[in-house]
């Protein structure tokens, strides 16, 4: 099991995205490319009208069982054994998009100016410092949180609606659903 | 040289003399403005600095990260309990707006005679010189000529410079887009409980319900953020709203469907339980209001408002109505806000809404008390005019082209009236010989190309703005102005102000290019203009720095403004001491307002309809929503938030839109009685069949605005504006805008 996770209650994901501007500035991710390590996925489940709709931030869930680490020809992935952060070496990414192909959550990011591609890492730098990510400390309801999986796994479950299998890659996140 | 031909090569030249020490743009503005030329001298360094927000009012505090000289990342003050150290996308984007290529750099004329949207005015760089010389012989010339009332302008009352330049010129035409925000919320507060507030205490409510208001899902973060911590706390919340993936309907323990402009009959319906039930704070409304003097009135009034006659209305349940309305009264703190637009400018039963919502609050006996909406407790920072008193301002007519002086309430408020302009301008041809627009779109009025062909026919027009956007094409000089973080100010908190709290705003960064805060630009054009009113009285020019240090003394902030920059926040914090009178003139709170009596409009809060209800050439409901990563039309251009969401589309049922052959992603034709727009349909399950939803702040016309330009189409083509006959016609004590008061067709293109 990787040491830390994201946590995201679905009662509280208004999806305006701070998550997402936080990521993009803190982690000099260029603009115009789509390259977009987080973003929010909106659900609405039901028919009118009884619906339930929420958004769900999303970025790299840092996989126990990253099966883009598996993929990758050239070493370019890899997880930091201190905690499982699953890091992308881009100087040797060659940009054949294998992890592209097998992340069921569309987290590793292809950069067509680059040529390469370009993934969460967690605030790896922050975490280091002892730090939240920084879509975390901005959340402004405090949907997406960040900590141990210890203590994440007893405020969430592991799967919602429209989320892919949990037990294919064992990925670091847990949901508190929505209620109604 | 024209702005249309800038290339990222010009903008690095031009930007030369701005980017001195600077080594690396950020990383995420890469393939913008690639590198910037290094000087190298200066040694790298960085700075972390404190400023406030200004892409909405509430200001949230935050810390700027500035390397060599270059702001790289904004994080929010912990200490500030009003964002609490968060911050929202438009807020996270700053080096966005900062570094964004498509600024306006310098003063620049217009070549092209023809003024019209869509056609390039052929901008030529100019000296602020020859701008400033050309726009003071302008105003003085119309001055002269056809009098202080040909001059018109669209600019907020404030801040207080602003105010001293528009009294310098004297006018009665000056126009502001109140009306479609709050000015109806703001006549009915002032009537009623003695002021207009923005504080509402969110975090220490138990009941929040909530009539269209949804400042969560704007993400504005004083409220998001409250918000989510009553519900944390086990607050309950109650959201009606006819879309629920509204942010306030997403986060609320019941999101209930209410048809649109119906709002006002389910709160009556409220109100009429609360009374006849006995349910509301007995000691605070027979203590602090006009009840007891009224009550056979009041109780009169609100009787055939029943929950049963609000359901034919509404849609929403007689026996949910009669539920929550018990809850409310009885498991306060109890509260329901009304900010700004929604409810009090969306329909024209608005006003009536904000009023009715308003009494509900006074009920729950919690105004001024904690979990309530209460009156901010500010520092009282004088403004330019208390520093340096001006010579006497010359009077104005009182009398202005839309007729707000024949509305005894607009006219004492003498703001807002945007939904009214064409229709002024239409009656009084000619009347307007120069316009000074600041910082606004035509994309903020309703029915905009009726707007721009009015403001075309004006001789002769400046614009001050921080963006090319398409109002600019309307204007003949257009001076650039500069961010707010390159600029000093302080400000007063007034969103969250339980206590006193102050935070600076302070430059980041030195003003880019040419640009010049707006402080600087009224001086200098105010020194050309009107030069007795921007002197000392020793005959020196203002000097705005030394009126900043004034302001932090007398405002007991610090010894100078270089002070208040290095403590960056200021809270002066003091227990909470809820009133026991309140500002009106009997120093109780109006259920009854005599005031509006008098005036021949209705003392309580009166069913009526909404402006324009479904028919069969129009048999849809239009809706709006800003989306949260957005602030109106902008930011839009933001390569930041432009690229989480830059264009729009059309939310439809996913059952009605079946049922007039429109799949996901068609391209449909939305239509009203006024205008037409074609967006692209997302079907969804989270709107109610008989209503459309649009997103507003997109189809920006500019093509100027590289990345907000032709993206989408704009929801304000569909709305119709007014004139003040109609406000008094239906007896509008509080002047709607009717902002959302369209219907609509939808088919396949």
């Amino acid at each position: 099991m990787s040491t830390y996770g994201f946590l995201v209650d679905l009662g509280l994901c208004i999806s305006c995205s701070a998550c997402e501007a936080a990521c993009k500035t803190w982690n000099n991710v260029p603009t115009g490319r789509n390259v977009r390590w987080r973003r929010v996925i909106d659900q609405v489940l039901g028919v009118w009208p009884k619906v339930s709709a929420y958004g769900v931030s999303m970025a790299c869930n840092h996989c126990a069982d990253a099966p883009c680490v598996k993929a990758c020809p050239s070493g370019a992935l890899s997880v930091r054994a201190a905690d499982g952060i699953v890091l992308l070496d881009a100087t040797k990414c060659i940009g054949c998009r294998y992890c592209e192909s097998v992340c069921p959550y569309g987290a590793p990011q292809y950069d067509e100016t680059e040529k390469k591609m370009s993934k969460c890492t967690m605030c790896v730098d922050r975490i280091d410092a002892g730090r939240a990510p920084a879509c975390v400390e901005t959340c402004p309801t405090g949907a997406l949180q960040f900590g141990r999986m210890a203590d994440l796994d007893r405020l969430g479950v592991r799967q919602i609606p429209n989320f892919a299998d949990p037990s294919y890659s064992d990925p670091s996140i847990r949901f508190v659903p929505k209620e109604g | 040289m024209t702005l249309h031909d800038t290339t990222r090569r010009d903008f690095l030249k031009t930007s030369g003399t701005a980017f001195a020490g600077a080594a690396v743009l950020p990383g995420f503005l890469d393939g913008v403005v690639r590198r910037a030329a290094a000087p190298g001298a200066e040694a790298a360094a960085t700075s972390q600095l404190v400023s406030a927000c200004s892409w909405c009012g509430s200001a949230c505090g935050f810390k700027a990260t500035v390397k060599d000289g270059v702001l790289t990342f904004v994080e929010g003050l912990p200490e500030d309990p009003q964002g609490g150290g968060k911050m929202c996308a438009k807020g996270k984007a700053a080096a966005g707006y900062l570094y964004d290529p498509d600024r306006l750099k310098y003063p620049m004329k217009r070549t092209n005679p023809v003024k019209k949207i869509g056609v390039d005015p052929g901008w030529v760089k100019i000296s602020w010189d020859e701008a400033l010389d050309t726009a003071a012989a302008k105003l003085k010339e119309t001055i002269e000529k056809n009098g202080r009332d040909s001059v018109l302008v669209l600019g907020l009352p404030s801040p207080d410079v602003w105010a001293r330049f528009v009294n310098c010129i004297g006018t009665s035409n000056r126009f502001d887009h109140w009306d479609e925000c709050f000015l109806a919320n703001r006549v009915v507060s002032a009537n009623v409980i003695g002021g207009f507030v923005w504080c509402h205490d969110f975090a220490n409510a138990k009941y929040i319900v909530t009539f269209g208001w949804d400042l969560v899902g704007k993400a504005k973060v004083v409220w998001a953020r409250a918000v989510a911590e009553a519900k944390k706390k086990g607050a309950k919340i109650v959201s009606f709203n006819p879309y629920k993936a509204a942010g306030t309907s997403v986060i609320a323990d019941e999101a209930i469907s209410i048809r649109p402009g119906s709002d006002l009959a389910v709160v009556n319906a409220m109100i009429h339980v609360i009374l006849a039930e006995g349910l509301y704070d007995e000691t605070f409304v027979k203590g602090l209001t006009n009840f007891e003097e009224h009550e056979t009135a009041i109780r009169a009034h609100f009787a055939p408002y029943t929950p049963e006659w609000a359901e034919e209305l509404s849609d929403v349940p007689a026996g949910t109505i009669r539920r929550i309305a018990r809850e409310f009264a009885t498991q306060g703190p109890a509260i329901a806000p009304i900010h700004k637009k929604t409810p009090s400018a969306n329909y024209a039963n608005g006003t009536e809404t904000s009023f009715a919502i308003t009494i509900l609050n006074v009920l729950a006996g919690t105004i001024d008390r904690p979990g309530g909406r209460f009156f901010p407790r500010t520092h009282s920072i004088p403004g330019i005019d208390a520093i340096v008193p001006p010579p006497k301002y010359p009077a104005k007519s009182g009398v202005d082209i839309v007729g707000r002086h024949a509305h005894p309430f607009l006219k004492a408020v003498g703001s807002g009236m945007f939904s009214c302009l064409a229709d002024g301008m239409r009656k009084n041809p000619g009347k307007i010989q120069m316009g000074i627009i600041t910082r606004y779109s035509t994309m903020a009025f309703p029915n905009p190309p009726e707007v721009e062909a009015e403001l075309a026919k004006i001789p002769f027009t400046v614009c001050t703005d921080l963006f090319p956007n398409e109002i600019i094409e309307l204007a003949d000089i257009v001076l650039p102005q500069s961010l707010s973080y390159e600029s000093s100010d302080l400000v007063a908190r007034d969103h969250h102000a339980p206590y006193k709290m102050t935070i600076v705003r302070q430059p980041l960064v030195p003003p880019m290019f040419e640009t010049k805060p707006l402080g600087a630009i009224l001086l200098a054009w105010g020194l050309k203009a009107f030069p007795e009113y921007w002197k000392n009285a020793d005959g020196t020019p203002i000097n705005m720095t030394v009126v900043l240090n004034e302001k932090t003394k007398r405002a007991g902030l610090g010894a100078d403004f270089a002070e208040m920059k290095a403590k960056g926040f200021v809270a002066d914090v003091a227990p909470f001491v809820p009133r026991t009178t309140f500002p009106t003139a009997s120093g109780k709170i109006n259920i009854y307002v005599k005031a509006f009596a008098d005036a021949g409009f209705e003392p309580l809060p009166t069913w009526k309809q909404k402006r324009d209800v479904p028919s069969d050439a129009y048999p849809f409901y239009l809706l709006t929503i800003i989306p949260p990563m957005q602030i109106r039309n902008t930011t839009t251009n933001n390569r930041i938030v432009n690229e989480i969401k830059g264009t729009n589309e059309v939310f439809i049922n996913v059952q009605t839109a079946r049922g007039l052959g429109i799949a996901e992603g068609d391209t449909v034709k939305v239509r009203s009685r006024v205008g037409e727009i074609q967006l692209p349909a997302r079907l969804t399950e989270a709107i109610r069949p008989d209503c459309v939803l649009v997103p507003h702040g997109f189809g920006h016309q500019s093509r100027l605005m590289t990345q907000a330009y032709g993206k989408g189409a704009k929801d304000a083509v569909l709305v119709p504006g007014q004139s003040m006959d109609d406000i008094l016609a239906r007896k509008d004590v509080g002047g709607s805008a009717c902002i959302m008061d369209a219907v609509v067709s939808v088919s396949k293109v």
